[in-house]
């Protein structure tokens, strides 16, 4: 069940939506909702009643694997039915969030370049290479991916990808989208109450949902954040000083970026990592290590490895590396974490993996993840380590 | 998408759509019934938007709505409309039948060879 049908903290960054357009998003929500509470179950029940019961006539034995239960599952009505009905969610819910975006695209490009007040800075690189792994598919079926733009100083994607991650939500990660950033920051508060960092960097952010509550938290802090689309972070600006934060933005890569040496006490990054690749991720977590201080803390939030998940629930849980657009997901959920940390500089500390609940209080707390709901968990996954 | 400027989005998001049912246009056949879903919502919603302006401006309720009795034209007005909704949204089956029972359409390759060559002579 997800939450109530709270709507979206409204701000100026936004484009207007008007009566059908809010509608259309509207059902999208629904949609979804219903594709989670009604059909999702009935994929344990196919697969139990169906799918298995071949598998097992045909091998005198159950499936092992992922590739075995889906081997079964691909040829089941039920499941065929409900993996093309949440692609189809998602590409609604894209057009629904496109819609009144592409009908106000210049006046949003326009008001974000004005702005009341002065908090934070904006910092972009037009010769900053998009990374392959990054331009080669459009993450998560976002028509234009996070980088591609369409007018001078444009903001589009980054007002698409606010709105549509709300809806993808289904509201379950906060007003503010920032139910990732909200739950990291109640941890550390909660296991390293004197932990005062001075200076944050939040890496792969975005259009800041989960940069604010940093910047909201640690009022004393100069936060930063970086992310390789020059959208994504124009609408993170305008954003994030509509909401009166001062955050400073720049266009760089994770894998490289300026920043000197043990400047940072804290470097963050939010579902950034499973985006990348297996010669990125290294580079990241090592300019984790470079920027962090001796004694400054890394933290990555994800959804959970696979390991020690049941071959069936991983296979649901696997369903958006095929089927939306995440080449990197399925590898990423199978990395040797602790080696990877160790690869990257961090070996006078053990790596963190942990379980980190959800801020968000009106998230039902579900405990696990599935494909289309993955804000419903109610838990985040956090990998990290202390320099 | 209707819109007042001229920039164009995207539409398609880069990588091969996948497909789940053994005829791809049933894929497709299924993400164009929930588009329509969609759009009936939207009006649906309207409605619903309409009443409440309605009832709170004091001009109707939605009991007004639901009290409503149609008199005998209106019944005749509706059944006409539903009729010829039917029609059209059933046209490719019931047009098909008119083959069936008429003479069935000429092969449409010897209509273009006929129109494309009623002016060559004919042979002797």
């Amino acid at each position: 069940m997800a939450a109530s049908f709270v709507e979206q903290q409204p701000h100026d960054a936004l484009p207007k939506t008007n009566h059908d357009e809010l509608a259309r998003q509207h059902f999208v929500r629904s949609f979804k909702q219903h594709l989670v509470s009604a059909v999702h179950p009935g994929l344990k029940v196919a697969y139990e009643k169906r799918a298995k019961v071949e598998f097992v006539a045909e091998h005198q034995r159950e499936p092992e694997n992922i590739s075995e239960v889906g081997k079964v599952m691909r040829k089941d009505p039920h499941y065929q039915a409900w993996s093309c009905l949440l692609r189809t969610s998602q590409e609604m819910m894209w057009s629904s969030a496109q819609i009144p975006v592409q009908r106000s695209l210049a006046n949003l490009a326009e008001s974000a370049q004005h702005h009341t007040n002065d908090h934070g800075s904006l910092s972009l690189d037009p010769s900053l290479v998009i990374p392959a792994y990054h331009r080669a598919v459009d993450i998560h079926c976002q028509p234009g991916g996070y980088h591609t733009e369409y007018i001078p100083s444009d903001v589009a994607q980054g007002a698409i990808y606010d709105r549509g991650v709300y809806i993808y939500a289904m509201g379950q990660m906060g007003r503010d989208n920032a139910d990732m950033g909200d739950s990291t920051v109640a941890w550390l508060k909660q296991e390293h109450p004197d932990f005062e960092p001075t200076k944050i960097l939040d890496m792969g952010c975005a259009v800041g949902h989960s940069t604010l509550p940093y910047a909201e938290s640690f009022p004393n802090a100069e936060v930063h954040a970086i992310d390789v689309a020059a959208p994504m972070l124009r609408h993170a600006h305008a954003r994030a000083r509509a909401k009166g934060l001062p955050v400073h933005f720049a266009q760089q890569n994770a894998e490289t970026t300026n920043y000197a040496d043990n400047s940072f006490d804290l470097v963050v990054s939010h579902i950034l990592l499973h985006e990348t690749s297996s010669k990125a991720i290294k580079n990241i977590i090592k300019e984790c290590h470079r920027v962090l201080k001796p004694g400054g803390l890394m933290l990555h939030v994800e959804t959970p490895p696979y390991e020690g998940m049941a071959p069936f629930e991983t296979f649901l849980f696997d369903w958006d590396s095929e089927n939306n657009n995440e080449p990197f997901w399925r590898k990423s959920h199978t990395l040797d974490l602790d080696e990877l940390a160790r690869q990257g500089g961090f070996t006078e500390h053990a790596p963190l993996q942990l379980m980190v609940p959800s801020a968000f209080q009106e998230t039902q707390r579900t405990l696990t993840f599935q494909g289309g709901d993955f804000g419903g968990g109610g838990v985040w996954f956090v990998y990290g380590c202390q320099k | 998408m209707s819109d007042e400027s001229a920039v164009k989005l995207r539409r398609k998001a880069k990588g091969k759509r996948p497909t789940y049912f053994s005829d791809p246009d049933v894929d497709r056949l299924l993400s164009m019934l929930m588009a329509l879903t969609g759009e009936l919502s939207v009006t649906r919603d309207r409605l619903d938007t309409l009443e409440r302006v309605a009832a709170a401006k004091g001009l109707f309720s939605g009991d007004d709505i639901e009290s409503y009795e149609l008199d005998q034209a209106a019944l005749e007005a509706r059944g006409k409309r539903h009729e010829t909704l039917f029609g059209e949204v059933t046209r490719v089956i019931t047009s098909a039948l008119e083959d069936l029972e008429q003479a069935p359409s000429e092969d449409y390759q010897a209509v273009v060879s006929l129109v494309e060559d009623d002016d060559k002579v004919a042979p002797r």
